[in-house]
């Protein structure tokens, strides 16, 4: 888990209320014991009239199995606070990458879930180390050399310029990896 | 306390050696105290380009070797106050030197001259672990072309890793013409990859090309626009503030197109 959200208020938001008042309070302290988070409100069905700021997506836009989404809450996430450069090799196969930076041409990222890149990918990014097909990569500017998604990998075909906005790496249908503009989950 | 300097490149060939006669030149020009040091063991070439090839007679390995005192080994220049030689081996290689004798070495150098410049040589390995065992900055030297900067990029990763602050990058070799229409990567794309401090931006000049036959560094000879480049990163290197002229060559069309989609 990763801890650089301790302390922070959190609103829960269920699609669909399936939870009664006893399992809701568990839910409540095991929240607080385990990460030290507090509960502000919960909100069951979809009646809420202004959505929380903070609140689960609504619009996914990736893979709406539900099985992607458990496994990307519960796993640890790796915050890499500077540029990835040539002949450099970031690795974490436990969960997602966050990359405060860019990631070089010679240089490369893996991990076993997501990786996101908050700068310009211009190198080799391996996300779904583990042979997860629904993960993704993001970067702000994406001119990638060579990218991997579980079994699937995609070779930069031009030299393009990245377009100006960010985008997303996924694997779509007949197992390609399509590149497409990111609006949000 | 003088500083340590390495340049360095990781690629061969885009003006390690060039840069380290020429800066170093500037520097005494200027009136400061230098000793260029040639760290390519068995491959040395400083010495020509400085055309002080005749007069070598002890390198750094003799040193080492305790074959003679430092002192003795350098060979002075005599076109300039102040500028110093420290010739390489020619007849060992790169592993017969350990980093901890040049960093030894370089130490030494740095209590007596206000600049020691290391040339270093191509590569990642012994070579250039050696001529950066003793450095304070370092100048990374590159042309504007993919392969350059990706092993710019490379070596700046090693030098951090050793905490070598700060990295001044010079873009070689750069062409405005070629920028111009459009076939060279400009200074601001170079930057944007590479992320360091620009300390100068040194044009194409076919004058390097005699001044190296010749062995007498451009920077002597005044008028040509290679030796005012290096002289405004000599300047800056002696903590001037002086502003990178805007060498590319822009057509007014582009210039507007160009403000525009920066100022989007």
């Amino acid at each position: 888990m990763n801890r650089s959200l301790t302390g922070a208020t959190v609103q829960i938001d269920f699609q669909s209320p399936t939870l009664n008042d006893e399992e809701i309070d568990y839910l409540r302290s095991k929240l607080r014991e385990d990460y030290d988070l507090i509960v502000r409100g919960v909100e069951l069905g979809e009646d809420s009239a202004s959505p929380p700021i903070a609140a689960a997506p609504t619009t996914h836009t990736i893979s709406q199995t539900t099985d992607a989404v458990a496994t990307r809450d519960g796993e640890p996430s790796r915050i890499v606070p500077c540029t990835i450069r040539s002949g450099q090799t970031e690795e974490f196969p436990q969960g997602s990458l966050i990359i405060y930076g860019d990631v070089n041409s010679g240089g490369e990222v893996r991990a076993g879930g997501d990786i996101v890149v908050l700068g310009t990918l211009r190198g080799n990014a391996y996300a779904g180390t583990n042979g997860r097909l629904s993960a993704v990569i993001i970067a702000m500017d994406f001119a990638p050399l060579q990218l991997q998604i579980g079994n699937c990998v995609n070779r930069s075909s031009t030299n393009q310029k990245p377009p100006g906005y960010p985008e997303i790496a996924r694997i779509g249908p007949e197992d390609v990896i399509i590149i497409e503009k990111f609006v949000k989950f | 306390m003088g500083k340590v300097i390495v340049v360095t490149s990781g690629k061969g060939g885009v003006g390690k050696t060039t840069s380290t006669a020429n800066l170093g030149t500037a520097l005494a020009l200027l009136g400061k105290s230098v000793v260029l040091v040639d760290a390519d063991v068995g491959l040395r070439n400083l010495d020509i380009v400085m055309g002080l090839e005749s007069r070598v007679v002890y390198t750094s390995m003799d040193v080492i070797e305790k074959q003679c005192e430092l002192n003795k080994a350098l060979v002075r220049d005599r076109r300039v106050d102040g500028l110093m030689l420290l010739a390489a081996s020619q007849k060992n290689n790169k592993d017969d030197m350990q980093p901890e004798q040049m960093k030894a070495i370089c130490d030494k150098l740095r209590t007596t001259y206000d600049f020691t410049l290391v040339d270093s040589p191509a590569g990642i390995e012994r070579g250039f672990r050696n001529a950066s065992a003793g450095a304070d900055e370092a100048i990374v030297v590159t042309t504007p072309d993919v392969s350059a900067i990706r092993d710019a990029d490379r070596i700046i990763g090693l030098l951090q890793n050793v905490e070598i602050e700060p990295i001044n990058l010079v873009i070689n070799r750069f062409s405005p013409q070629l920028v111009g229409n459009g076939s060279m990567m400009d200074q601001a794309d170079v930057l944007d990859i590479l992320n360091i401090d620009l300390i100068g931006v040194v044009p194409e000049d076919s004058g390097v090309i005699t001044s190296t036959n010749r062995g007498i560094p451009l920077v002597y000879e005044d008028g040509s626009p290679g030796a005012q480049a290096y002289m405004r990163i000599a300047r800056r290197l002696t903590g001037q503030r002086i502003p990178i002229p805007d060498l590319e060559q822009k057509g007014l069309f582009s210039s507007i197109v160009n403000w525009f989609t920066k100022n989007r």
